[in-house]
């Protein structure tokens, strides 16, 4: 079990450093903060290769931080000059194992231990560095080179142990498996990775057994057909000189069955199906209950190319599997992938690090399990967050701040979010541990603001950058008649364009979105419930 | 359970050890350590014949060993910032360098000086504070060692952190052919050089942290040569006699003396593998000689040895030999299977030699 993710200098991270879960770890970030990136780089440190290539014969230049990289060719050669950067991925896995394998790669050659912390646990270490036998050529290059770009053919790649040894293949005690989202189309073969799952799929005996009856069916074929054809050629006298030319099927190492055997859905070859189906395919192969030496499960994005019947029975099947045989790893943008596998398994990716949810109860996690259906990831995400009871009190919302401050919500980073049923005891659970800056509204329905707020279960969620509003019963109990009491009921009919024969009192409640929506477009001047504006100012301050 | 397995030479050591791994049950791991790369070459092939393909059982070299399981994975905790890069095998530190100095042990390419590695290793072993231990007894059962007589200096304390280890240490020597031990600058362990290795074991056993067995049955040597290799040795040091189970003959077999003009003759007539003490001795006699360590492992018909005086003197009165000439000419005589012959001026006494007498020339 992968116990600490260290990632230096790799592409998005300057330095990050994540201690993930033993079982299941879904990765959540906003857009471009490096979820694959992670995955990649766990893939990496794993099998010393990048899309099935050595590292070591692909290193790019893009691979590196740039911002470490521009601040090198910024300070070189000034008195604050900084060292070329150097990528670095560490995996420490866990030293309490009875794994013999597990042990013969441990030791304290690992940076933690270098920075003086003694961490003493199997693992793997993958550096690409500058290589002393290129200095001076390195420096060569400085003088004129183009400037920005690193020259990585004076680099090298060391994949080390922690015990110091250099590695050459991947360890027998890390098996793994990515599946990417990348999906292949082809008539023929398979990738890179899909076929390192189909190898850990087979255990020893499979692989031997296949292994022969494939050299021997090809032997065969020689033997067979191929004999009378080689025939044919000696008797019409296609001699090359004086040696006899003769057919025979290829039995070198490119002809292994790895390149033959593909997997077939429903009789149609893999790279034939759907883009659908190779996934599910593929999560079914890596984490079948044989595939024991596929410890690690890196899965990309598994909500792409997946209908939702389709990718809940995928979730089933990932969830089921991970523990106590398979740590696995997600990386995801949907909240039903993310509700379904657990709240408490996300990792959050921000500029700063890795966030945790490890502290959410388990309670709040089958909350959000059986209302997989809800955007959590808005919670999840967003900066700073007003909640709402509902899409109606959303739009009076923003009209509310747009007329307050004279900007729009989401100029102003603000990301209004309808509770569509979520209690708001829940989802300032989740704020809570994520340390999110929250307003929310919620309507009395009779009750005194003081009993709401004042609920020990929810009190303990706020904060001075977690804050509740609720209108005061005396005005209504709820959003509809604090609007027309701020307003009037004359006032409030202008507002809506009724008929005079309408009284907004009934016309409201059971027109909700309707009457917000004319509240958002309208052109009058409006007054709305203290509460909400309360809640605009704290948010402006 | 730590067990020392002293067996006399021609015991069939090695096939004890290969026939262990044979033998072990799948639960066990086992790491063979070979303290010469012949002996390394040796147990590797023999091993892959029993046990083809098996990866339960692991044979490394003695300096291999201690570099991969004690000094690579935790040298930063004796010496932080140093890592290892290498073995230098023929170089030597710079005699300032002391002790608590990295360059004692470390040439400067970060590679382990071999006269230094044993002790580099168990300081290693103290500053890891039992991780190096920890690590081994989970990757390994069992660590079977040949030659253990060639076990000395600091590598005598590594074995004492094995003994005290969960690991099953299973030493398989002979203390009698104790000849390698010989690194001058590993003063560790002093008084118990070559053949007194055997006390420095037996008080192990008297601290229970071993079990002494010995093997004295010789698969190769007649008796009378087993009995002559018995003799060399001091009665005190408690060598169980050998027992001879060989059951081939030859013409030419027993105890023989060859005066100085008639040794031409004799390897003419008897082809022996013919031993010196050291290079350069009995070079007027103008036949090859090899030396002790060299023939160390072989097995001939017939020897003929290059007496040195003290070795005169036991031929004469039967006075056991001490340190390294006892182990060099027991090494010499049991190279023999039928004959072992001394070069003797025929004043010098050695009643149980037959005198040799050229075959009178037909002609």
């Amino acid at each position: 079990m992968i116990e600490r993710i260290i990632i230096e200098n790799y592409r998005k991270f300057r330095r990050l450093e994540i201690e993930p879960n033993s079982g299941m770890n879904i990765l959540v970030g906003d857009n471009e903060t490096g979820k694959s990136t992670v995955l990649e780089a766990i893939n990496l440190a794993l099998t010393g290769r990048i899309n099935g290539r050595w590292a070591g014969d692909e290193k790019n230049p893009f691979w590196f931080h740039q911002p470490a990289v521009a601040e090198f060719f910024e300070k070189f050669g000034t008195k604050h000059q900084v060292g070329p950067p150097a990528i670095q991925i560490e995996l420490y896995f866990t030293a309490d194992t009875d794994d013999p394998d597990m042990h013969r790669l441990r030791g304290v050659i690992n940076s933690r231990s270098e920075a003086g912390t003694k961490t003493d646990c199997p693992g793997v270490r993958l550096r690409i560095q500058p290589s002393d036998d290129f200095k001076s050529e390195f420096a060569e290059y400085m003088k004129d080179g183009p400037a920005g770009i690193l020259p990585t053919e004076y680099y090298e790649c060391l994949w080390t142990n922690f015990d110091g040894h250099s590695l050459s293949r991947r360890p027998k005690a890390l098996g793994s498996a990515f599946i990417d989202s990348k999906t292949l189309r082809s008539s023929t073969g398979i990738d890179y990775h899909t076929r390192q799952i189909l190898d850990a799929f087979l255990d020893d005996k499979e692989r031997v057994k296949v292994a022969i009856e494939h050299r021997k069916s090809r032997h065969s074929l020689t033997l067979g057909v191929l004999a009378d054809v080689s025939k044919k050629m000696g008797d019409d006298g296609v001699d090359l000189h004086d040696d006899a030319l003769s057919l025979a099927m290829d039995q070198s190492s490119r002809a292994a069955w790895e390149s033959d055997v593909v997997p077939q859905v429903s009789d149609i070859p893999f790279g034939m199906s759907g883009q659908g189906q190779q996934a599910a395919v593929k999560v079914a192969l890596a984490m079948h209950r044989s595939s024991e030496r596929a410890r690690y499960v890196l899965i990309e994005e598994p909500e792409t190319h997946q209908s939702h019947t389709s990718l809940k029975r995928l979730l089933v099947r990932i969830d089921a599997l991970a523990g106590s045989e398979q740590q696995v790893f997600v990386s995801t943008h949907s909240s039903y992938v993310l509700n379904r596998l657990g709240l408490d398994s996300l990792l959050l990716l921000g500029s700063s690090g890795a966030v945790q949810l490890t502290d959410l109860t388990p309670d709040t996690v089958k909350y959000f399990q059986h209302l997989s259906g809800y955007d959590t990831l808005r919670l999840v995400l967003g900066r700073r967050l007003v909640l709402v009871e509902g899409p109606s009190d959303e739009m009076v919302f923003k009209r509310c701040f747009k007329d307050e401050t004279g900007a729009d919500t989401d100029d102003a980073g603000i990301d209004v979010v309808s509770m569509s049923g979520i209690t708001f005891k829940r989802a300032l659970e989740l704020c809570a541990l994520l340390d999110r800056e929250v307003v929310a509204l919620q309507d009395n329905d009779g009750s005194d603001v003081a009993d709401i707020v004042g609920d020990p279960e929810l009190a303990k969620h706020l904060s001075e950058t977690r804050h509740m509003y609720v209108g005061d019963k005396s005005h209504g109990h709820t959003l509809e008649p604090q609007l027309i009491d701020a307003n009037g009921v004359d006032r409030m009919r202008e507002v809506l364009k009724l008929r005079t024969q309408d009284d907004p009192t009934t016309w409201m409640p059971n027109h909700k979105t309707e009457a917000a929506l004319r509240i958002l477009a309208s052109d009058e001047t409006i007054h709305f419930p203290d509460y909400i504006v309360q809640a605009v100012h704290i948010l402006n301050e | 359970m730590n067990e020392l397995t002293i067996a006399v030479a021609g015991a069939r050591k090695t096939q004890g050890i290969v026939e262990a791994c044979r033998d072990a049950d799948d639960q066990r791991r086992i790491l063979v350590i070979a303290y010469t790369q012949a002996s390394q070459a040796e147990l590797e092939s023999r091993i892959a014949d029993v046990l083809p393909l098996s990866p339960q059982v692991e044979v490394l070299g003695w300096y291999a060993f201690l570099l991969r399981h004690f000094v690579s994975p935790y040298l930063p905790l004796l010496f932080p910032g140093h890592s290892l890069r290498g073995f230098n095998y023929e170089g030597e530190p710079h005699r300032a360098a002391r002790d608590v100095d990295a360059a004692r042990f470390l040439d400067p390419e970060e590679r382990a000086y071999q006269c230094n590695l044993a002790s580099l290793a168990h300081k290693v072993h103290e500053a890891s504070d039992g991780s190096v231990l920890d690590r081994l007894e989970h990757i390994y059962t069992d660590i079977y060692i040949d030659e253990a007589q060639d076990i000395g200096g600091w590598a005598l304390e590594i074995l004492k952190v094995l003994f005290a280890s969960k690991l099953d240490v299973h030493l398989v020597g002979d203390m009698r052919q104790a000849l390698l031990s010989t690194n001058p600058r590993d003063n560790k362990n002093s008084p118990y050089r070559f053949e007194k290795v055997l006390t420095w074991y037996r008080e192990r056993e008297a601290q229970g942290q071993l079990k002494i067995t010995q093997k004295a049955t010789t698969h190769r040597s007649s008796q009378v040569i087993a009995d002559l290799s018995d003799r060399l040795f001091d009665p005190s040091l408690k060598y169980a006699a050998t027992i001879s189970a060989s059951t081939e003959t030859h013409f030419h077999h027993g105890l023989y003396r060859v005066s100085p003009q008639n040794v031409a003759a004799y390897v003419e007539a008897h082809a022996p593998l013919s031993i010196h003490y050291r290079a350069g001795l009995g070079d007027e006699f103008g036949i090859t000689f090899t030396t002790f360590g060299v023939a160390k492992g072989r097995t001939v018909d017939h020897v003929l040895l290059l007496p040195t005086e003290k070795f005169r003197q036991f031929l004469k009165d039967g006075t056991p030999l001490v340190g390294k000439t006892a182990c060099a000419f027991y090494i010499g005589v049991t190279r023999a299977k039928h004959s072992v012959a001394v070069i003797l001026d025929p004043s010098l006494v050695a009643d149980e030699f037959t005198p040799w007498k050229a075959p009178t020339d037909p002609a």
